[in-house]
């Protein structure tokens, strides 16, 4: 194996082992600087080596990325991977020919990236997770078959990786170690992108080899156009759970409220993250209470698509996300809504205000906009009365990397917090230079053999670090709850499994949830806290 | 006479390239959004790094682009490579100094070919000068001195850098240090033929010989300098040293390309001509034709 010091590009080709290894990962503060404060990373499994590709890092992202069985099966893998890399540079692949074509000639490989990159410097600089490995991979080997100087001058021009399975399967397995924050792209002094070509690997595994990790496209995508959403929840699931929200809201503040569904002409379609639904009930029904106290003219849908926000092609498939896009621009006309409104879910509000931005047009596009200006709009205006000494501990701020740093979304949930949460501190660095919770890209729901210990271990770490930082005055102390504001489901599901992992609520009383969440916990009226911080 | 065609065809190519690889990016089709804040042209939000999506039904309000906002940054980044001072300064010191070695130089050969057409019109430019033309030779004086050392001392640093530095010699393709060798030698056979007859009246009667297409005359070390110059000349717009093309469209068209598509706008009319566009290559994965739902590989 070689040492994670000496590691190159073109080692990916090299024949046998593993490419690297972890060892060392980046220290994390107080209480966590101790030994045995978290679990060690899991050895490979044998039989896990017999099936998928362990030879990048050992960790197994994508599941369906299976070993051929015969000759036969590897040559057309190979044949695919080829063909689809030729075709990213071709009109197959309008939608991304420019930006891609920019970062792939202008590289300067000055660097400048890596220390941006969360998973580069948690894994201990280790040099396979360096923003521009991945890159400096896929030109090479592109040119090695695609260009005239690369088969005239060969190594001279950098073209000296061959192709096999084994190759290309690592190339895809570290497609899925960039969690497509971009933060390396706001330190490119050539203004270069490197998650575009993260994904745009991704995309000729799925595009042209029908290879994804499971839970992003049979259980993702798929599922989601076939049954209306990700999780599964077909129509009638769906209206139960509406059902089992209002009962709960009136259990639990005594509230009578009649979620609006299929609302004809209503002015507001909300669309949540239909995961909010299975895990975290109380964020769709702290939406409702918002919204009903705004005297908002609101609806939810019940059609394909519309009651699920999610658009996880927005990762790895443009095919897949236009076609969500279209079905909830499509659920929208049907209600005959004036605007679309995204939930608490970061990657949801880029897919459909920002990506679906240029994949629908004309006079019957459905404006697609943030909840975050809606309900601070709905607080300027004295909408709701809060009592902000019920919200009286430590509260932090994730930004989602999507909402934030790719939609430039900022102010108003900080303007929201200041009021409701008297103990609110920022995260260093915060705003559009914070971190990604380590659950981008598909992170969050990616959970197959091993992956989790490198989300948690690995691609979390620096937001887990973050977070205790923020807390360093009170994260000692188990009798304090402390409180991370996440108003992104994946953000949220990063952030719960990383928890969970390291026992930061067991041990020490951290706890995370949405804004709303918050909101209504500061709600004056209501008989007794809507948060409820029980183990 | 070779050599005064030969510097003037590669002045030439090196503008044509250029233009040639700029309209090939420029006419590429529209491209996905892919905004990354803080955007510039957003104005008040820049500070932060908020956008128009923070507004209350956000379509329905004009739209403030500070396009002001954006040139300073554009600047800032064009003159004094903000991002990498800001991010890895250490890196900065020789970079920068390699590019604004290289904008003295194109200074002192704009200065070079003012002062040459006016000389080739009964000017008197040689010798020290009086009035505007001392002006611009002291001028010419510094551009070229500053020029060549920063130049020289930047592409020969960063060269060594490159070597010793295992971080960034992994990454090195032996074309990339040939690029940064060539300019080098360039540099370096210009200040040897210069330091042959050290006057700033030298280089400007090269000038007016090229400008009169007149056959240049040169030391042996000034001609290999013109034919590396020229192999220069040619070489830059077709390799990835010509990222002043492409910066131009990383930023502007790309990364701070926030322009939203509502009904009746240019981008709205953009993306629906895209939208007609049949194209000639099409993906073969199975659930690429039909709805999206079709399973594709299981377990």
């Amino acid at each position: 194996m070689e040492n994670v010091n000496d590691l190159k590009p073109s080692d990916i080709g090299r024949a046998g082992g593993q490419v690297t290894k972890l060892d060392k990962v980046m220290d994390l503060p107080a209480p966590y600087d101790k030994p045995g404060m978290e679990p060690d990373f899991k050895e490979v499994k044998p039989a896990w080596q017999e099936k998928y590709c362990t030879t990048l890092d050992g960790f197994v992202g994508v599941d369906t990325l299976q070993r051929p069985k015969t000759k036969e099966e590897e040559d057309e893998f190979v044949r695919k991977f080829l063909s689809g890399l030729e075709k990213i540079f071709t009109d197959a692949n309008n939608g991304a020919l420019q930006p891609l074509s920019l970062t792939f000639d202008y590289c300067a490989k000055c660097n400048t990236c890596s220390e941006a990159c969360h998973i580069y410097e948690a894994s201990g600089h280790n040099e396979l997770y360096r923003p521009i490995f991945r890159s400096e991979v896929l030109r090479k080997i592109y040119k090695k078959y695609f260009t005239k100087s690369g088969k005239l001058l060969g190594g001279f021009v950098g073209a000296d990786i061959d192709v096999n399975w084994e190759t290309i399967a690592r190339l895809g397995e570290l497609a899925y170690r960039c969690n497509l924050c971009r933060r390396c792209a706001q330190t490119c002094p050539l203004g270069l992108d490197n998650s575009i070509i993260a994904k745009e690997i991704r995309k000729i595994f799925s595009q042209e080899l029908e290879i994804a990790p499971t839970p992003l496209h049979n259980k993702g995508t798929v599922l989601q156009l076939k049954t209306g959403s990700s999780t599964g929840i077909n129509k009638a699931a769906f209206l139960d759970n509406i059902e089992f929200m209002e009962e709960d809201i009136e259990e639990q503040t005594g509230l009578k409220i009649k979620v609006p569904v299929d609302k004809k002409g209503a002015d507001i379609l909300l669309i949540h993250n239909a995961g909010e639904f299975v895990s975290w009930p109380e964020n769709p029904a702290a939406f409702a209470i918002l919204f009903e106290r705004a005297g908002l003219n609101w609806t939810l849908s019940s059609s394909l698509v519309g009651y699920d926000s999610v658009n996880y092609g927005i990762w790895y498939d443009d095919t897949q996300a236009k076609k969500i896009v279209q079905a909830q621009q499509r659920a929208a006309l049907e209600l005959g809504v004036r605007r679309i409104v995204i939930g608490e879910c970061g990657h949801a509000h880029k897919a459909a205000a920002v990506v679906g931005d240029r994949m629908v047009y004309g006079e019957d596009k459905v404006p697609v906009e943030s909840f975050l200006p809606i309900l601070w709009d709905a607080v300027q205006k004295g909408a709701f009365k809060f009592d902000p000494s019920r919200n009286d501990f430590p509260v932090t701020l994730h930004d989602p990397c999507n909402l934030v740093r790719g939609m430039g979304v900022v102010e108003p949930q900080r303007n929201i917090l200041k009021i409701i949460a008297p103990k609110f501190r920022e995260m260093t660095p915060h705003g559009v230079y914070n971190y990604c919770c380590g659950g981008g890209s598909g992170f969050a729901i990616m959970n197959s053999l091993n992956f989790l210990d490198f989300r948690n271990k690995v691609s979390s770490r620096m937001k887990f670090k973050q977070i205790l930082d923020a807390f360093a005055d009170t994260v000692a102390d188990p009798s304090i709850v402390k409180y991370v504001c996440a108003p992104c489901s994946n953000c949220k599901g990063a952030i719960r499994d990383m928890f969970e992992y390291y026992e930061a609520t067991a041990k020490f009383n951290i706890h995370y949830g949405g804004l709303v969440d918050l909101m209504v916990n500061a709600l004056a009226d209501l008989p007794r806290p809507f948060l409820t911080f029980d183990e | 006479m070779f050599l005064t065609l030969y510097s003037l065809l590669a002045i030439i190519l090196f503008l044509a390239f250029s233009a040639y690889k700029a309209a090939e990016y420029a006419k590429m089709p529209i491209h996905g959004r892919l905004d990354l804040y803080p955007i510039p042209k957003e104005g008040g939000r820049l500070e932060y790094g908020g956008s128009y999506y923070e507004e209350l039904e956000w379509w329905r309000k004009p739209r403030h682009v500070s396009h002001g906002a954006e040139i300073i940054d554009m600047l800032k980044e064009m003159l004094f490579i903000k991002k990498l001072f800001d991010n890895q300064r250490p890196f900065w010191w020789l970079s920068y100094a390699f590019h604004l070695g290289i904008y003295c130089l194109m200074g002192w050969t704009v200065l070079l070919a003012v002062l040459a057409v006016a000389g080739l019109n009964g000017v008197a430019v040689m010798g020290a000068g009086a009035g505007i033309v001392l002006v611009l030779k002291i001028l010419l004086g510094i551009a070229g001195v500053a020029g060549f050392l920063l130049a020289v001392f930047g592409s020969g640093t960063l060269l060594i850098k490159r070597m010793a530095d295992s971080s960034l010699r992994r990454y090195t393709t032996p074309q990339e240090y040939f690029n940064l060798l060539l300019i080098f030698l360039v540099l370096c056979t210009g200040i040897y033929a210069w330091s042959l007859a050290p006057s700033f009246d030298r280089p400007l009667g090269v000038m007016e010989q090229a400008l009169s297409l007149q056959p240049l005359v040169l030391s042996g070390v000034g001609v290999l300098h013109v034919i590396l110059l020229g192999i220069m000349f040619f070489y830059i717009p077709l390799s990835k040293m010509s990222h002043y093309v492409g910066k131009y469209f990383t930023f502007h068209k790309v990364l701070w390309d926030n322009s939203p598509n509502t009904p009746g706008s240019a981008i709205g009319k953009d993306v629906e001509k895209a939208a007609g566009y049949r194209p000639h290559t099409s993906w073969s994965a199975p659930h690429i034709k039909g709805n999206g739902a079709t399973p594709g590989k299981t377990n």
